[in-house]
Formats: structure tokens, C-alpha cells, sequence
């Protein structure tokens, strides 16, 4: 799986990582990915969601209740190749152990709440005055800076998305804001932010000598991608809002209905060159469409055309004859889909590793691939506090003595009962899933 | 001192689907040289577009995305221009498939990054496939499940362009990562990036394992959401609120607030305390919550919501976040200057740091930099 001869862009680098639910841990994430020895500091006190959503095959199995922890797949979606180690941060102890683990990390990367992070003695200041070299990257809601009018206010889950507009943007423009709670990209984009900031922090100190500090307000960074729309406003007063999938670019762009139960296609095809081939082969009677102009103004019209062409086609047939013709489409993809994409498993996208509690385990992939140094997956966990000790001891230079009495004061914790293992349901069949995995059983 | 990038040139071949990376990039130091054909690069043909600038100049994502950078145009067979400008690049990124490229391998010296950014990836059955920020969000699963039940499924944010924002700040990530480990072997390589897989990065919500796990298909679900009540988006006097309530502080808080506003002292009772009660009278939940939402603004609401500590946020529109506080105070919006000489609001610095990194200057004229370059 690795060739342990090539030496990965992060190698050497330790983060200690302080994070909930999505924007720091993918960031974490893919630092672990590429070499990174990557610390996720965990709670039971106040853990992180992705140890509260469990698994839903889990859910009337008390005797299974060791294991719930580590079975939602939102854990290797976020966790995967890092090490868990659990502190518990508000007692003296656990948190002088943190103190500990930080003076031999690179990197601290943490999205809880600025206040939060301040309370409990871990800002900055208080970080670097352990570790002055340390690339300090913390991504709160509102920013770090106590004295701005949203600092203390709650950023929870979903609220980004409303908050910079993007839900006001989603929907058809006859219809109220559908807003897009199903996803989070203002986690995600703040989390890519945060890695291009990392590794930023880590060339600076190469050069310097010196650490830094980076503030990710995940709002302000969020907003960073409205920059056409914000100037337009400023321009012109134009309050642009929702336009369903059409483009401002040229038309036809839509979802379109095909044959089936809730079956459709997206197709872009807004320049001259698309449209021409698409025309073909709709087999217009006419060229009334012929002019871009046309297409634009007339769009309902054009719309309504398209639907009754593709709504005989099975969409999947349909996408492949647009394609082949060089017109941008593709299936609208649902989960069942995807699950036989053979597109995306010719490409190994979803990815197997072992796991301490369930033998191994399914996620996905990471999007940025490096062909002469691959990143590596070592673990598809981790199991909740499965690396407590050897951290504590290898890294914070811990007796097993002292380790043994911070568990006993519920200032740390260790993985609960390694003897319970738990395959997934479906452990079986994932050679189906992800090719040549035939005879991963023993990872 | 200057960006941590500073020194380091890169060469920025691609349209919509890099231009945030190399936007970042230069933001940080990087000496970014884009590639124009003479007609311009695709990006200044997109709207909107200033009114009182005339083409190849007027596009504002031009304005935007392009800032920062330079501009050298490049006569197509121009071979020995483009040899001399590719001789001494760091990084170059791409939106094409080799074989479709302009840049021949021989030209592109051994420790050169050379970063693609392609729709489905350099391999695979679809690698000659076609796409765009919608066809992206199709292919990831997100599409599907975004919009109302009775209506077609739409993008999220469609004309932000999401999905290629992704794939720009993955390719920027991937790129940052091969330079440290040119750093150590001093060769250079290929990273690469499927718009497809950037979108289903970020969207494990509707992937695989997940439905894997629960085994349930994904519909859309409008502008509310079935994890709890109330969950989404309401009405206001003024558009709308997003309200999120999970946990059980917030739910407590929201049910005082609503029995305070509109006298319901039913809201209050402690069987609705339970998240599975909501979820079973969530048309009443929801009536009641509105009953409070609908007399007040989105200020109001917001700024009351989060004092009682409920993760209440507005339905913000464009010209409300010029005008917000918090960005204002925080001095975010920047400025940049068009070609006529006008000033206009532009997004800042998008995180902040306590070394001086961030500098940026207006987007360059179609070749103001050639001569600068090719003499």
C-alpha cells in the first residue's frame, strides 16, 4: 500500500489538534494523510459529535455501548491516520499533559470557540509562551479578537451557510430560499483554508525561524469567495440572489427530468460549440436558439424544450451520448449511484484501513493527489482514546506510573474495552466496493 | 517581512477552476504569471461585468480572482516565449489533460509542480468527460439531495461556483505540499485534481459510507431539516432566519423566548423537551417557532437569538453584509481599482495573521506584463 521509501511532505511535522465535528479534523485529516503524526485530543466530558452520532446498525446494542464511539463513518470521514488521545482539558492535570504534548508539537490547530479556547488557558499567548515556535492555526466562527461584535456569538453546525449569503443564493428564483443545510461548504472551505494557512505557518518558521499565529474567522474566510457579487453590489446596487442552476454565463444550464422515478440529468451547455451539438441532436426544427442572446432571454422556453427531450432517455444512457459529444452532463447523482460509480472505483476513491474496533474500515479518499509522494491511510479510527498512553509516554516522556494515575483521576482516558471488536454489518462485501481488496482481511 | 511565498514563481494556465488558488497564492507572496491568449483569458469573459469598462477588462471575477497576479499574453505557436517563461517556473497549474495541453512535457523543467485540475481526474473512464460547477455537484451526490421535494434539485449557491472554489483551494493545498517535498528531494512532480472528487470531499454527507451505515436514500428535504425541530429556515418580517436547535440549552432557551414573545406557555412543557416529541410535532414546532419569527427582522432576531445563546443566524443578502457590524468593526472589505480608476469593495485578507503575509494589488490589463517578461 506504501512505499515506505519515499519520504511524505510532512513527515517529521506533529500536530496537536483540538477539534469538533468538521473544520479543523479535515484539515487534520489531510496533514495526516500526508505524513503528518497527528494528535486528535479528545473529550468524554464534552466529545465530539462524531463520537455522538454512532452508527445506526449500533443503536439497540447496549452490549455494544464500548464501541459506539468509534463506528459513526463520520470518524474516518475526519479521522482517519490520526492518533486519538484522550485528555480531559478543564482539570490541572490533563491540561499540564496537554501543555506537554504541545512542547513537542509543530503545528496546534484547533476550531473551538475563541472564548472557549481562552478559557481553557490554550490562546495563543498561552500556547506560545510554551512553544514560541509553534504554527498556531485556530478557525473560530467569528474570530479571535475578544473585542468584535460577534466574538461571543454561538456558530454552530450549519448557521455559516445563511449567515454569508450561500442560502439565499440556493433555490429557483420563484421559490423561497431552499438554503443548503444538507452540506457544510463553509466547513470545508474553511478547513482547505486552514491547510493552505498550515502549511503557510510551516514556510514561514522554515524561513524565520519563527512560529505564527493565524486566525481563520470562518466567516471572513467564507466570504472570501463572494468577490464578484460583493463588487457588482458595490458597482452597480444589483442584489444578486438565487437563479435555481441556471448561469449568468450563457444557457442552457439545468436539471432536466428523465425516465424514472425521480431520475434527472445536469447539462451545461452554454457556449456556442455545446449548444450546436446539443441542438443536433434534440433535432430542433428550427434555429430560433441559434443566437446565445436568444437562449439567454428565452430560458423558460428553452427549459421547457429540453425537459420534453430528455424525459424518454434513461439518464445514465443519456449523459454518456451528451459526453461523447463533448456537452458537459452527468447523472444527478443519488446515493445508490454512487455506490456503483465505476468512475470513481476505477479510481479508488473509497479507501480501506485497518481499525482497532471494527478490523477495518471504509471512507473516502482524499481529493489532493501528489503522484511522486502519495499520501497514506495507516488507520481507518481512531478508536476513542485507543492512544493515550503511548502518546503521553513517547511524546509528553510520561512514566506508565503517571499515566496510570491521571486515568485514575479522570484527567485522562484510554481506549474502553479493546477486547470488543465489531465488524460492520457489511464487512463482507467491501472487496465489492473497493477493488483488490479481495483479501484485505488481514491489513 | 513579506508572503511566506514570496520568490517562488508560478504560471497559471487554467480559467475558473484554478484561478482561486493562484488569487490565494499571490495573496501570500507567490510571483503568479497567468497566461493569456491574445483574446484573453476566459475568466474576462464572465459576468458580471462593470458597465463603465470596456472588454477584454470589464469581467469582476477577473477583477477578483485575477488580482494580485500578472498578465503575459502568448501568440499561440509562440514556442520560444512560452520555453522562456516555463524555464523558470516553480508551479504551474493546468485545467487541461495532457494530451490537450499547450505546455509540451520537454518544456517543463524536473522541478517544476505541475498541478491539474481536470473534471474527473487524469484516469478513469470518464477522464475525457466534461464539466462544470454544476455538472461537479451532480456527481457528488449533493445535487439530489439540495432543494425542495416537489421541485428539480438545485446547486448550492450555483453561481458562487463552488464546487471549482474546492478544487482551486485543494489544488492550492496539494501544490504547498509538493513544494515542501521539493524541499527535500529538489524534484518537482505531478499533483492532481478531479473536480468530481473535490465536490465529494466535501459532501460525505450524501457518500458512500455514510449511506453505507444508515442505509437511507437521501431526498431533499426543502429548506428545513429532519435532525430537529426547529431546524432551517423561517420567515421573518424581513426574509429569513436560520434557526439550528440540537442540543438541549438551545432548545430550552428557544422555547422561553417563543412562550415570552407570543404568551405560548405550551412550548414550555417538558415533554417537548425530548428531540423525538419535536420531531413527531414538528408542523406544530415549526407554527409556534414562526409565530415568533414572522412579526421581527432578521437583526432583530439574530442579535436577540444569539444573546439568549441560540444558534440564530440571518438570511443574509449581498447588501447586507456590506453593511454588517461585525465585518465593518473587523475591518474585512478591502478595496481594489478597476481600469477606469473607480474604487470598488472586495473581500480582504481571508484569514488573518499576526506576521505581515497578506498583500494584494488590482488585476493586471490583458498583457500589461508581457513586455516586462518576453524582453
Amino acid at each position: 500500500m506504501t512505499n515506505s521509501a519515499i519520504e511524505l511532505p510532512l513527515e517529521g511535522i506533529r500536530v496537536f489538534e483540538l477539534g469538533t465535528a468538521i473544520a479543523s479534523p479535515f484539515c487534520g485529516r489531510l496533514m495526516a494523510h500526508y505524513g503528518a503524526d497527528v494528535l486528535k485530543i479528545e473529550s468524554k466530558v464534552s466529545p465530539d459529535v462524531v463520537r455522538i452520532l454512532g452508527s445506526a446498525w449500533l443503536r439497540d446494542r447496549d452490549d455494544l455501548a464500548a464501541a459506539a464511539p468509534d463506528t459513526s463513518p463520520y470518524v474516518p470521514e475526519m479521522n482517519a491516520s490520526k492518533r486519538s488521545v484522550g485528555l480531559e482539558l478543564k482539570t490541572s492535570a490533563g491540561r499540564n499533559a496537554a501543555m506537554g504534548l504541545i512542547a513537542e508539537c509543530d503545528v496546534f490547530l484547533a476550531n473551538f470557540g475563541a472564548r472557549a479556547l481562552t478559557e481553557l488557558g490554550l490562546d495563543y499567548e498561552s500556547v506560545s509562551a510554551v512553544n514560541p515556535k509553534i504554527v498556531y492555526v485556530q478557525l473560530p466562527g467569528f474570530g479571535s479578537d475578544p473585542d468584535m461584535p460577534y466574538y461571543s456569538y454561538v456558530a454552530w453546525g450549519p448557521n455559516q451557510a445563511p449567515l454569508v449569503g450561500f442560502d439565499d443564493f440556493t433555490g429557483h428564483a420563484s421559490d423561497p430560499p431552499a438554503g443548503i443545510a444538507t452540506v457544510a461548504p463553509p466547513d470545508y472551505m474553511s478547513a482547505l483554508h486552514a491547510a493552505v494557512a498550515t502549511l503557510s505557518g510551516l514556510e514561514h518558521r522554515e524561513l524565520t525561524g519563527d512560529g505564527v499565529h493565524v486566525d481563520v474567522s470562518q466567516f471572513e474566510t467564507t466570504l472570501a469567495l463572494l468577490g464578484p457579487f460583493v463588487m457588482d453590489y458595490d458597482l452597480s446596487g444589483t442584489v444578486h440572489s438565487r437563479i435555481g442552476n441556471r448561469s449568468l454565463w450563457g444557457a442552457p444550464q439545468g436539471v432536466y427530468p428523465c425516465a424514472g422515478h425521480e431520475r434527472w440529468i445536469a447539462i451545461s451547455a452554454t457556449d456556442d460549440e455545446s449548444w450546436d451539438v446539443l441542438a443536433a441532436l434534440m433535432e430542433l426544427p428550427d434555429d430560433h436558439f441559434n443566437d446565445p442572446d436568444q437562449r439567454l432571454s428565452q430560458q423558460e422556453q428553452l427549459d421547457s424544450q429540453i425537459g420534453t427531450w430528455t424525459v424518454d432517455f434513461d439518464a445514465d444512457d443519456l449523459a454518456h451520448r451528451l459526453q461523447s459529444v463533448g456537452v458537459a452532463a452527468h447523472v444527478v447523482s443519488t446515493n445508490e449511484d454512487l455506490l456503483h460509480d465505476t468512475h470513481t472505483m476505477s479510481r479508488n476513491w473509497y479507501q480501506v484501513a485497518p481499525h482497532a474496533r471494527l478490523g477495518r474500515d471504509v471512507f473516502s479518499d482524499c481529493a489532493v493527489k501528489l503522484k511522486g509522494t502519495p499520501g497514506r491511510w495507516t488507520d481507518a479510527g481512531p478508536s476513542l482514546g485507543q492512544h493515550t498512553r503511548e502518546v503521553l509516554r513517547d511524546v509528553a516522556g510520561m512514566s506508565d506510573e503517571e499515566i496510570s494515575q491521571l486515568v485514575t483521576d479522570k484527567c485522562a482516558f484510554e481506549q474502553l474495552e479493546p477486547e470488543t471488536l465489531v465488524p460492520r454489518p457489511w464487512d463482507d462485501w467491501i472487496h465489492l466496493l473497493v477493488p483488490g481488496t479481495a483479501d484485505a482481511r488481514d491489513l | 517581512m513579506a508572503g511566506p511565498y514570496n520568490g517562488l514563481r508560478v504560471v497559471d494556465t487554467t480559467g475558473l477552476a484554478g484561478a482561486y488558488a493562484t488569487r490565494l497564492f499571490a495573496g501570500l507572496g507567490a510571483e503568479v504569471i497567468r497566461l493569456e491568449p491574445p483574446d484573453g483569458s476566459p475568466l474576462r469573459y464572465l459576468a458580471p461585468f462593470a458597465e463603465s469598462i470596456a472588454p477584454p477588462e470589464n469581467s469582476l471575477w477577473w477583477s477578483y480572482l485575477a488580482m494580485g497576479t500578472r498578465s503575459v499574453v502568448i501568440e499561440p505557436d509562440n514556442n520560444d516565449a512560452l520555453a522562456q517563461i516555463l524555464s523558470s517556473a516553480d508551479v504551474i497549474f493546468e485545467d487541461r489533460l495532457p494530451e490537450d495541453s499547450l505546455i509540451s512535457p520537454d518544456l517543463v523543467p524536473d522541478t517544476t509542480v505541475r498541478t491539474s485540475i481536470v473534471p474527473f481526474g487524469l484516469t478513469g473512464p470518464k477522464r475525457s468527460w466534461k464539466s462544470s460547477n454544476l455538472v461537479a455537484w451532480a456527481a457528488s451526490g449533493v445535487l439530489y439531495a439540495t432543494g425542495f421535494r416537489d421541485r428539480a434539485p438545485v446547486a448550492p449557491a450555483g453561481h458562487v461556483q463552488l464546487a471549482l472554489h474546492a478544487s482551486a483551494a485543494s489544488a492550492l493545498v496539494g501544490t504547498l505540499l509538493a513544494l515542501r517535498a521539493r524541499r527535500k528531494s529538489g524534484e518537482g512532480q505531478q499533483v492532481e485534481i478531479s473536480i468530481q472528487e473535490a465536490a465529494l470531499a466535501i459532501a460525505p454527507e450524501t457518500g458512500v459510507p455514510v449511506f453505507l451505515d444508515d442505509r437511507v436514500h437521501r431526498e431533499r428535504s426543502g429548506n428545513r431539516r429532519d435532525l430537529g425541530r426547529p431546524f432551517g429556515l423561517y420567515p421573518c418580517s424581513d426574509g429569513f432566519v436560520s434557526i439550528i436547535v440540537l442540543l438541549p440549552r438551545h432548545w430550552t432557551a428557544m422555547a422561553s423566548w417563543v412562550a415570552e414573545a407570543t404568551g405560548n406557555e405550551t412550548i414550555t412543557e417538558e415533554v417537548f423537551e425530548d428531540l423525538g416529541v419535536r420531531m413527531e410535532t414538528q408542523d406544530l414546532i415549526d407554527t409556534w417557532v414562526e409565530e415568533l419569527t414572522v412579526g421581527q427582522s432578521r437583526q432583530e432576531l439574530f442579535q436577540e437569538g444569539q444573546r439568549r445563546g441560540i444558534p440564530v443566524t440571518p438570511v443574509n443578502t449581498v447588501n447586507a453584509l456590506l453593511d454588517d457590524p461585525h465585518l465593518k468593526a473587523a475591518k474585512f472589505w478591502s478595496e481594489t481599482q478597476l481600469p477606469d480608476g473607480s474604487s470598488v469593495a472586495v473581500p480582504g485578507a481571508p484569514f488573518r495573521t499576526n506576521a505581515d503575509w497578506w498583500t494584494m494589488t488590482a488585476a493586471p490589463l490583458l498583457g500589461q506584463h508581457t513586455e516586462f517578461y518576453l524582453e
